[in-house]
């Protein structure tokens, strides 16, 4: 009896071990390449926001959100040849299906420089439309739900279905997304009156990091 | 909280829009105490998983950085929770494992218990946070059956076109019931 | 040669896991909405399928009766870890779009099933031709149902547009309540397939009789 569980709990115990060093090599094989991808979508993302700029220094933790439902996820202070281009900011809240992600940038004229949707589990076909290049809130102007905030400036209302134009059925995720926007766009906002407070600001925002 | 709950139960009803633990959804329904047994018994097993499964991501998993192991270990906790939950039952509360013994071994592969506590992680929430997310989620699991089984017991004996007879007429009752389920997506704000 | 094909035959119709034996529900409605998200999920499937079958089956005169439950569990579980990690770090943009529905292949019912029912038993080969017949069993009907539903939910096929441009996308179709609409039609359409299948099959075996009588 005592022979058999013994023999039992070291038949369990190879099948398990053989598992875990087994996935622990695929892990160390596909880890790299994982990391890359995220790195590499982030980064083709804040280009697409900042066609020009040349360089991005966190700043996450100088960045403060007013709206505790936002979290700022990371923050980061874009430069061409050490001048300062804006602030671009990822943050998730809750949405509709669950939480979402959204890339903001801020250009220094406090106008948004662009928004992704960078990650959202809302319903495929609804809510999910956030993210998909093809779905126009505005057929005639070819403008996507997060391309209409391009150029919107930091004293407009951004109030769903006034200034911005809803999805279609899905008031929720469109109002949540405009939330989430909003928050990241007003920190980052607050902390380029920061940085411009004392010139030369570039000088000032390497003395922050 | 509330949100986290009525999202859970009613919006995003676990069976009817997000088609998780349909096996036992169509299997398990044949009455209605059946399905409440079944109801029950998920609840129960999945709370326990997300009480264990969450601390053991958040204090071991992550920090040791295996999170690549988080389908294994959660998995076989799950397994070994309801092995263990039999036990206790069968040897204590043998009332209790007579009307929910059956259900038991079967909730090992119920896809929406392991779903709760790989959500729990990636929706980033907290413990208390979690548990709210696991009893919702569970209980919009029992609503669901419920539904179902009350449907199934009425068209028992009425006229069904011939070729959705059996299976397909169930599927096409969900579709109504799904229906209604979407019209409280405006409920929470 | 026969039998493995007779094996792998069986479940695309006769003994199809989602249309007859109506296991491995979940995936199949969940990420149907697109005919990407449907092969991509076959594929996993299959994969997982295929290698936890051979597997079992190399061990199953090792694997102690009373611990068999574990070890398919860890078995298909590495698996299914396996092409997590891969598609997150070949296919992120798929892996991203079939989200929690991946590590979820490891408590699918088919998987459990072939290995409990069929690779615990079976030769090494026949496990290869059952699990491939079961995967391409539930890979069209996963295509079968996404092409449907984004034919109509959305006006496209894998992407491409093929409504004219008038076309008002049918959302109900991408929705929830219209995937278990289209899942109910298609068991119709099985069941029905396999009755005239059995009625041919029936004639036919009749005429043979005849013929050698």
């Amino acid at each position: 009896m005592m022979k058999d569980i013994v023999k039992l709990g070291l038949i369990l115990a190879a099948f398990a071990a053989a598992a875990c060093v087994g996935l622990a090599f695929v892990n160390q094989a596909t880890e790299g390449q994982i990391a890359i991808n995220q790195e590499k979508q982030l980064n083709e993302s804040l280009k697409g926001l900042f066609p020009e700029a040349e360089k991005f220094n966190d700043i996450t933790k100088e960045l403060t959100l007013a709206d505790p439902a936002v979290k700022l996820e990371a923050a980061y202070l874009v430069e061409r040849g050490g001048a300062p281009l804006g602030i671009a900011a990822k943050a998730s809240g809750n949405s509709y299906g669950g939480v979402t992600t959204v890339l903001v940038g801020l250009g220094l004229d406090r106008r948004i420089a662009g928004v992704r949707v960078l990650d959202t589990k809302d319903t495929p076909g609804l809510g999910a439309n956030a993210a998909v290049p093809t779905y126009f809130v505005d057929k005639t102007s070819k403008t996507t739900f997060p391309g209409q905030f391009t150029g919107k400036a930091l004293s407009d209302p951004f109030v769903v279905k006034e200034d911005i134009a809803a999805i279609t059925a899905s008031t929720i995720t469109s109002k949540a997304i405009t939330k989430i926007i909003k928050a990241s766009a007003d920190a980052a906002g607050a902390r380029l009156e920061a940085i411009a407070m004392a010139p030369p600001a570039p000088a000032d925002a390497a003395g922050g990091k | 909280m509330t949100k986290i709950f009525i999202i859970a139960l009613l919006i995003n009803n676990v069976v009817l829009m997000r088609f998780l633990a349909l096996c036992s959804y169509v299997g398990m329904t044949s009455d209605v105490g059946q399905s409440v047994g079944m109801g029950f018994a998920v609840t129960f097993v999945t709370v326990l998983a997300t009480a264990v499964t969450w601390p053991l991501q958040t204090f071991v998993l992550a920090p040791l950085g295996l999170g690549f192991l988080q389908i294994l270990v959660f998995i076989l906790v799950i397994a070994s929770l309801v092995q263990l939950v039999e036990f206790y039952l069968k040897k204590n509360v043998p009332g209790l494992y007579a009307a929910m013994g059956i259900y038991l071994p079967l909730i090992t592969t119920n896809c929406a218990i392991l779903a709760v506590t790989f959500e729990n992680i990636s929706n980033g929430y907290n413990f208390i946070e979690s548990i709210v997310y696991s009893v919702g989620v569970s209980l919009g699991y029992l609503l669901a059956m419920v539904l179902l089984a009350g449907v199934r017991d009425r068209i028992k004996n009425s006229p069904i076109p011939a070729f959705l007879k059996g299976t397909p007429i169930l599927f096409a009752a969900t579709s109504l019931i799904a229906i209604a389920f979407m019209g409280f997506s405006g409920l929470v704000k | 040669m026969k039998r493995l094909w007779n094996i792998f035959k069986a479940g695309i119709i006769y003994e199809n896991p989602l249309l007859m034996l109506m296991i491995g529900l979940c995936s199949a409605l969940a990420v149907t909405t697109n005919v990407q998200n449907g092969v991509g999920m076959g594929l996993a499937m299959t994969f997982v399928m295929l290698f936890s079958e051979v597997i079992i089956s190399i061990f199953r005169k090792v694997i102690p009766n009373s611990a068999r439950m574990p070890i398919f569990i860890i078995v298909i579980a590495a698996f299914t870890t396996i092409i997590d990690l891969v598609m997150k770090a070949y296919f992120p943009e798929l892996s991203k779009s079939m989200g929690v529905f991946i590590p979820l292949i490891v408590v699918n019912c088919i998987i459990m099933g072939r290995v409990e029912a069929f690779a615990s038993k079976e030769k090494v080969l026949d496990c290869v031709a059952d699990s491939l017949g079961m995967g391409l069993g539930y890979t069209w009907v996963l295509v079968g149902i996404a092409a449907f539903r984004e034919l109509l939910g959305n006006g496209t096929v894998a992407g491409l547009q093929v409504m004219p441009a008038g076309f008002e996308p049918i959302l109900f179709f991408i929705l929830p309540p219209g995937g278990f609409l289209v899942f109910a039609l298609f068991i119709s359409l099985n069941i029905w397939l396999k009755g005239r299948m059995q009625k041919a099959a029936a004639k036919s075996a009749a005429k043979a009789e005849e013929v050698a009588a």
